[in-house]
């Protein structure tokens, strides 16, 4: 009973995700194809709920469908001068480009994956959050905090390029001179 | 009978079974959350409030859902069909979504995983996503730009309520929320045990909430003074109510995680747990709604303001207290 519910459960996510993923590359509005995109993701994190890695789905649901893909609408939205629904270009360069991409992709993902030895075919048995942290703290220590600077440098450089210009520090501005106001500062009275 | 719990015992049917359970209770809840919320919020303003339907204005929120599910159902000619449709229902799904992971008691909660604070915090701080993909549907100037306020205030909103919510976390050394209640239940509370860290967290979490349940004095997203209605201002009828419902529900959820994560969950001097679990979220509903009805809204700068300058900061410095606290602990 329990196995053909967790059967019928799989294939019915493993569809949503290609189809979705076929959408993605065939839909012409952005924003949609940023939902469309938005909905691999998500049931990406269904599937690691499946092989009982809830950690993972989680910090799949908070970083992509939460951060990454609210950044991407974001991009669409403000880069595009028009509200309207903006599309996709739909050349045969586009499409060549794509295409290698994909290809590319695909074949660094699955040499990877044949190359791995010794795969578990089953999922643990015991959710492992616990052991993931210990082994990010022990074992990958370097590499979790070499990631920690990464992403502080990238904190910081889009301070630096989010920062208004400070005429009287950073010289003569380009352009229209924009009366400067402290942002963020909340006014007295 | 033994079958039957047998059959619940698997964790399908148990959830097919607890969420439907849990999604009926609280969507009729909510409907008479609004009763509540109106007679409270009179009171504060000196008036009587709904009175008119049934006996003291009983019947009132059978009523508005009647007259919701009546009104004409409108969709603007250049809005995007299908994501304006579904945005009302994406967002009730991901309001009611956190509802699994909040015991209640030992035994009756949806699903006791492992993870219950990320995925709850993961699941609450999607709302404000699907909110924002019906503004932009709308194609309504004023719901775009109160969709972008709601989307960058839930994500401002969000770093600082992980960060408070990880007090209890790193205290009961663990993420899963059962276990936290009943760390608590050992130890006492994390409002007040150990002092200091617990209560900031805790009012910090329930400041979070408000923001990202675009609560006032934080519902910048729709302040009908700037924007019309914000996100919602091309809604209609029962699509309209999904939405209000789900800011509604969101509200409560959040009540009941501050009371389980902070407040000892269903820890009572006697009596059933379920029973304190339910005063203490609705003893946390009337403290958001006194503060919805006495306060202002803020301005949307001095809202980043006090995100980024005050609460992440505090947050973070809260976090480094509990996790020297919990090293000297041992």
């Amino acid at each position: 009973m329990i196995s053909i519910l967790e059967t019928v459960g799989f294939y019915s996510v493993a569809i949503v995700i290609l189809y979705s993923g076929f959408r993605v590359v065939t839909t012409r509005n952005l924003v949609h194809t940023v939902l469309w995109l938005g909905m691999v993701l998500g049931s990406t994190a269904v599937v690691f709920l499946m092989l009982s890695a809830p950690f993972l789905a989680a910090i799949q649901i908070i970083l992509y469908t939460g951060g990454i893909l609210t950044l991407m609408l974001f991009g669409v939205m403000l880069t595009h001068r028009d509200y309207g629904f903006t599309t996709v270009p739909n050349d045969s360069r586009t499409q060549l480009q794509a295409a290698v991409l994909g290809v590319f992709t695909f074949g660094v993902l699955a040499f990877g994956i044949l190359a791995t030895p010794n795969l578990p075919s089953q999922p643990a048995a015991v959710p492992n959050t616990q052991k993931l942290g210990e082994a990010f703290l022990t074992e990958h220590v370097l590499a979790f905090e070499v990631l920690s600077l990464l992403l502080l440098a990238a904190v910081l450089g889009a301070i630096v390029l989010a920062r208004k210009q400070d005429p009287q520090v950073d010289g003569e501005v380009d352009g229209p001179r924009i009366p400067s106001r402290r942002v963020g500062q909340p006014q007295k009275g | 009978m033994n079958e039957a719990l047998e059959l619940l015992a698997n964790p399908w049917i148990h959830g097919f079974v607890f969420g439907a359970v849990i999604v009926t209770a609280l969507m009729s809840v909510t409907a008479y959350i609004t009763w509540f919320e109106r007679k409270f919020a009179a009171r504060l303003h000196s008036r009587m409030g709904p009175t008119m339907v049934g006996p003291k204005g009983l019947l009132q929120p059978i009523a508005d859902g009647l007259k919701m599910i009546q009104k004409e159902d409108i969709v603007p000619r250049d809005a995007d069909r299908l994501l304006f449709n579904a945005a009302p229902a994406i967002t009730l799904f991901f309001a009611l979504a956190v509802a699994a992971v909040i015991p209640f008691s030992p035994g009756l909660l949806a699903s006791n995983l492992d993870i219950g604070v990320l995925y709850a915090l993961a699941v609450s701080g999607l709302m404000g996503f699907p909110v924002w993909v019906g503004a932009w549907a709308s194609n309504n100037k004023y719901a775009l730009f109160g969709g972008m306020r709601a989307v960058a205030q839930a994500i401002s909103y969000e770093i600082p309520m992980v960060l408070s919510a990880l007090v209890p976390v790193v205290l009961a050394g663990s993420l899963s929320i059962g276990q936290i209640v009943e760390y608590q239940i050992e130890h006492g509370w994390f409002a007040f045990w150990p002092p200091g860290p617990g209560i900031f967290a805790f009012v910090l979490f329930m400041l979070t909430a408000l923001a990202e349940g675009n609560r006032i004095p934080f519902d910048i997203p729709e302040a009908e003074s700037e924007l019309v209605a914000g996100p919602t201002t091309e809604y209609t009828g029962i699509k309209f109510g999904l939405f209000a419902s789900a800011e509604y529900i969101h509200s409560l959820l959040a009540s009941a995680l501050g009371a389980a994560l902070f407040l000892g969950g269903w820890d009572g001097p006697f009596g059933i747990p379920v029973f304190w679990m339910l005063l203490k979220t609705c003893m946390l509903f009337v403290g958001v709604t006194w503060i919805r009805w006495t306060l202002l809204r803020f301005r949307s700068d001095q809202l980043m303001a006090l995100c980024w300058v005050y609460l992440v900061p505090g947050a973070l410095g809260l976090l480094l207290i509990t996790g020297l606290y919990v090293h000297v602990r041992g």
